[in-house]
């Protein structure tokens, strides 16, 4: 605050009259300063009306200007310009008239959002999910992988009463086309005698094709097909003797020989695996 | 053995009590004194260094040290080519510096909840700064940072040209600031004349340079003072001699003051109509000076009393009888190191002023011609007496005073002997001086509604 009373004795002659920053109980002369932007705006004056308050307002000796970095500026700044920009262009229909209460159409306008919202939440869940298990199922087993593990097998090769051997995941496949005679007698079997009891129409698809590994259930040496008592196959390693459908009759093996997954895509092929 | 001490204290008390003449900081007469303890009245101690700083202090006790570095670098030694270069140096004195960033000088002085400021005058360029006893040593920092190692960054120094429109925006607000600015630059040809604010032509125009080399020239050890309140001598000493020794060498020296004597009218809207005439008085520290003070005191000087009709005030009784509305009047008296000036000065109503000034400047003659009792004279020292002391009670004033002197006169004259110089002033002292008013040039400078102001040949 400038003011203009006097502060220093007279001896004292060259600091006098005004403090422009400084605290204190000297008369403050003139009023704050407001800065509008770049304009200053100044307040009006002090009404000087009467002797008394012209008293003492005479300047003594000459000026001295203060500036001090936490004495009161006297500097209040105006906000009143700034603009608030105009969002016409992006609001709704219902809420440009400012004029207008925009309670009528909360309903709509909330609804309309929520739906929307809901929609593109539901949509996204989705995608979401669809993008993990793509990625997820990128770890397991590879195309040239799972080709390895299926056989395909032309059955017009094979001839009746024929087992025709291949190798398929690193064991021997038995593909054998029976003969009615063996269908039947195998299907009569009493499954009450076998060690493994299991019905011959569970073992086979079709029946006229038996198509199991060729590993004995024992210790794993390969059958001789076409051999044994009971007209299918015997294990020559420990005296294992099975039917045409597989099953165990004599010997140690303590199971049926196993039956894998396949599929007759036609009739002249069997997919296995 | 604890009794008879207490005795023997019980008549240095009765003692002390008799003495009633016994200044309560001066020693007791006949009391001697330990060779090793110290003083334990308070004196202010002033030394003069080989390279021509002065260092004053005085330890008087106080919870709160104020420190003061007085340069002769007021608005007279701005040139030509930097005008209004003081004005950016006052409000240049936060920014940055080679020590310490704004930032941190802000929040330094802050944090131990001190003040800085710098005022600047004509003559001199004050930095102070004050904070409790305990923090001076941080603030002592800033402030030999600002006053020595200034950077004067030109993005910071450019960012100053808001601060200094407003500044002139409330400068331009108080009538009285104006026509003081106004008088002095009528009345001098150089030096003096230059404004304490910035001028128009040169507010975005003052750079970076200019500071730097006003710096340079005026900011030297010669034309320095430090000064401090309640802070050890030896302390303030070490701190001179360490940092404040940079650049030695007088500086550039200021050219001294032509008067001329001259006229400017600020013509505007205001039913009030400032005005101030003045003549060329004596150089501060003269004794002519002196008796220019008791003269201005004797003519009437502001009031003494809260309110009244300023019965004491010759000016105003006499101006009272030349017009019935509103007025002020009081004597002006400016003194700088080689020239001075004294006067009336005036605020009137437009119709009135006229009136007015004639009333006032046939008083300043009336006391030229001899009308002034000894009893007037009494009174006006007095009051000069009694507003030299009690400026002397701030620490403020107090530091301003220890501060000028120094720099000035590099020694401190005590209360005491102003006293006495203030007491030898004598009525023919007085008659002269008003004479050397009334037969000088005239300076006159004027604001408002001038249409009933007279020019000042016309006074």
């Amino acid at each position: 605050m400038m003011s203009l009373a006097a502060r220093s004795g007279a001896f004292s002659p060259y600091m006098q009259a005004s403090a422009f920053a400084v605290a204190g109980p000297l008369k403050a002369l003139v009023p704050g300063v407001v800065l509008k932007g770049e304009k200053i705006l100044l307040d009006p004056k002090k009404q000087f009306l009467c002797r008394e308050s012209l008293n003492g307002q005479s300047p003594k000796t000459g000026p001295a200007v203060s500036v001090s970095i936490n004495g009161c500026a006297g500097v209040r700044l105006a906000h009143t310009d700034v603009r608030i920009p105009d969002f016409s262009d992006y609001r709704r229909e219902d809420v440009l008239n400012p004029d207008k209460s925009s309670h009528e159409s909360g309903e709509s306008r909330r609804s309309f959002s929520y739906l929307v919202t809901g929609a593109s939440v539901v949509v996204g869940v989705y995608a979401a999910k669809t993008v993990v298990s793509q990625f997820v199922s990128s770890m397991s087993a590879s195309a040239d992988v799972l080709a390895l593990s299926k056989i395909e097998i032309k059955l017009g090769d094979i001839p009746e009463g024929k087992n025709m051997t291949f190798k398929w995941r690193g064991k021997p496949l038995f593909v054998r086309h029976r003969t009615e005679k063996e269908i039947s007698t195998e299907a009569a079997v009493n499954i009450a005698e076998l060690r493994d009891p299991q019905h011959d129409k569970d073992r086979v698809l079709n029946p006229s094709w038996v198509i199991v590994l060729g590993v004995c259930t024992h210790l794993g040496c390969v059958p001789i097909a076409n051999a044994g008592d009971y007209g299918g196959y015997y294990c020559p390693c420990h005296g294992s003797h099975y039917d045409a459908s597989g099953r165990i009759r004599k010997g140690p093996a303590p199971l049926n020989l196993e039956v894998p997954f396949y599929e007759f895509p036609d009739d002249d092929t069997v997919v296995v695996g | 053995m604890k009794g008879i001490r207490g005795i023997s204290k019980l008549s240095r008390r009765f003692y002390a009590a008799a003495r009633t003449g016994q200044s309560l900081t001066q020693p007791l007469a006949g009391l001697k004194l330990s060779p090793g303890s110290a003083h334990f009245y308070q004196d202010v101690h002033v030394t003069r260094l080989p390279s021509g700083l002065v260092i004053a202090s005085l330890e008087n006790y106080s919870p709160a040290s104020k420190i003061g570095v007085f340069v002769k670098a007021g608005s007279r030694y701005e040139t030509s080519e930097n005008q209004g270069v003081t004005h950016l140096l006052r409000l240049a004195s936060s920014l940055t510096t080679k020590g310490a960033s704004a930032f941190k000088i802000c929040r330094g002085v802050e944090a131990v909840g001190g003040n800085l400021s710098v005022t600047s005058s004509r003559e001199n360029m004050i930095y102070t700064v004050d904070c409790l006893r305990d923090d001076i040593d941080t603030v002592m920092e800033y402030l030999i940072n600002i006053t020595t190692a200034q950077e004067f960054r030109p993005w910071e120094v450019s960012d100053l040209t808001p601060r200094v429109k407003m500044d002139k925006a409330q400068a331009a607000q108080s009538p009285q600031i104006a026509v003081i600015e106004a008088l002095h630059q009528a009345a001098y040809k150089n030096a003096l004349c230059n404004s304490l604010y910035c001028p128009d032509h040169m507010v975005d125009n003052v750079q970076s340079e200019h500071l730097h080399q006003f710096v340079q020239n005026n900011f030297t050890s010669a034309r320095m003072a430090l000064v401090g309140l309640g802070i050890d001598h030896a302390v303030l000493k070490q701190v001179g001699e360490q940092f404040l020794n940079i650049r030695s060498g007088g500086g550039a020296t200021g050219a001294g003051a032509q008067y001329r004597g001259g006229e400017i009218r600020l013509a505007g809207l205001s039913s009030l109509v400032h005005s101030a005439v003045v003549s060329q008085s004596a150089a501060a520290g003269t004794s002519e000076a002196l008796a220019f003070s008791v003269l201005q005191q004797v003519l009437g000087a502001g009031p003494h009393v809260k309110r009244g009709s300023n019965t004491s005030s010759q000016l105003i009784q006499g101006v009272a009888k030349a017009t019935t509305d509103p007025f002020d009047v009081s004597a002006f008296n400016a003194s700088y190191s080689d020239s001075g000036l004294f006067g009336v000065y005036t605020i009137s109503q437009a119709a009135a002023a006229g009136d007015v000034i004639a009333a006032a400047l046939a008083q300043v003659k009336a006391v030229a011609d001899g009308g002034v009792t000894a009893a007037d004279l009494t009174r006006a020292k007095a009051q000069l007496k009694g507003q030299f002391l009690m400026s002397l009670e701030t620490s403020g004033g107090l530091l301003e005073a220890m501060g000028t002197q120094a720099l000035t006169e590099g020694s401190y004259s005590s209360p005491e002997e102003v006293i006495k110089k203030i007491d030898n002033v004598s009525l023919t002292d007085i008659a002269n001086a008003a004479g050397n008013f009334v037969s000088g040039k005239k300076t006159m400078a004027s604001s408002g509604n001038l249409i009933k102001t007279p020019f000042v040949d016309e006074i």
